[in-house]
């Protein structure tokens, strides 16, 4: 094959007989969404065909097949996960700001998170600090991506659990600052791996938990996403 | 005995027929529908991801799935309850 030339010797045949057909799937895939999104009337419809352009992105990252598909993998998920998120509400409050200049007040209110039952159950007043932190004090265990993310489904759990009796408001402001600080943690343990390779493990352990709290309070999106309906209320 | 040829293109298939689906597919006129549609290709780029060997790519993309799919429903079921047309 005469793009061996490109290809390291370390990257297997089978992924560099799929490379080709991968990167044609994605094309295929990607065109077909950004088509149809083009086509559509509908702002809900275009915002579900994202998605679709979303896996043909994740389908070219992933044909090239070696340990750098997978860390580029992790962030254009989280990537279109605020994206989604972010233009969700974008089209709510625009329906909410519309029918309220339709009427002359604000429009009907509903739910934050709307479901079908009553969530007043005797288990979601006992079990969600017990839940919570035995899987914060697991995912502080494990540290780094994993970590963060079983972290971050305790405390999604909690705050979930505990909207029916209303979440302080005020504390998504230091979860947010506190995830800066956990940003900048990391960055600097990135900077000693480059400036003082001695020091590796402290650098490790800084990365390690910088991205671990980072990752755990990403919920404090869904807080702060929440915070206008509870000043509301 | 184990031949990722079959996962591979399996999984391409499914993406493409899926996102086809999602796009021209019957019913698609509801949201929900649309949005239910979009797990086909999602289980599509799940097999690819097998075929790769991408574990934790595979894990966190599950969960993200699943994540988009509850934004999504949620956003259907406020819009439609504050009546706008959909």
């Amino acid at each position: 094959m005469s793009a061996s030339v490109l290809v390291p010797s370390v990257v297997s045949p089978v992924v560099v007989s799929l490379y080709v057909p991968a990167i044609f799937t994605g094309i295929i895939v990607g065109l077909i969404g950004l088509l149809a999104i083009s086509y559509q009337k509908n702002d809900l419809s275009a915002l579900i065909l994202t998605d679709i352009v979303g896996i043909g992105m994740l389908i070219l990252v992933a044909a090239v097949g070696t340990d750098l598909a997978e860390s580029l993998i992790l962030p254009g998920l989280v990537v279109e996960l605020a994206e989604i998120m972010a233009i969700s509400e974008i089209l709510m409050s625009r329906e909410m700001r519309k029918q309220g200049e339709k009427m002359g007040e604000p429009g009907k209110k509903v739910d934050l998170i709307p479901l079908p039952m009553s969530l007043d159950m005797e288990i979601l007043t006992t079990a969600p600090a017990f839940m919570a932190i035995i899987l914060i004090a697991y995912g502080a265990f494990l540290s780094g991506f994993t970590g963060g993310a079983i972290a971050g489904g305790g405390i999604l759990f909690y705050v979930i659990s505990k909207k029916i009796r209303g979440v302080p408001s005020g504390m998504w402001e230091g979860v947010a600052g506190v995830s800066g600080v956990a940003w900048c943690l990391w960055l600097v343990g990135f900077i000693i791996f480059f400036a003082f390779p001695d020091l590796w493990l402290l650098a490790l352990f800084l990365a390690a938990f910088g991205i671990f709290i980072k990752v755990a309070f990403k919920a404090g999106l869904v807080g702060v996403m929440g915070r206008e309906e509870f000043k509301k209320e | 005995m184990f031949d990722p040829y079959i996962w591979f293109y399996t999984g391409v298939a499914l993406v493409i027929l899926g996102s086809l689906g999602t796009v021209f597919g019957p019913g698609v006129k509801d949201p929900i529908v649309r949005t239910l549609n979009t797990e086909i290709p999602a289980v599509g780029v799940s097999l690819i991801f097998l075929t790769y060997n991408h574990t934790i790519a595979i894990l966190t993309y599950i969960a993200a799935t699943a994540i988009i799919t509850l934004i999504l429903l949620r956003a259907i079921v406020r819009l439609e309850e504050m009546g706008a047309e959909l």
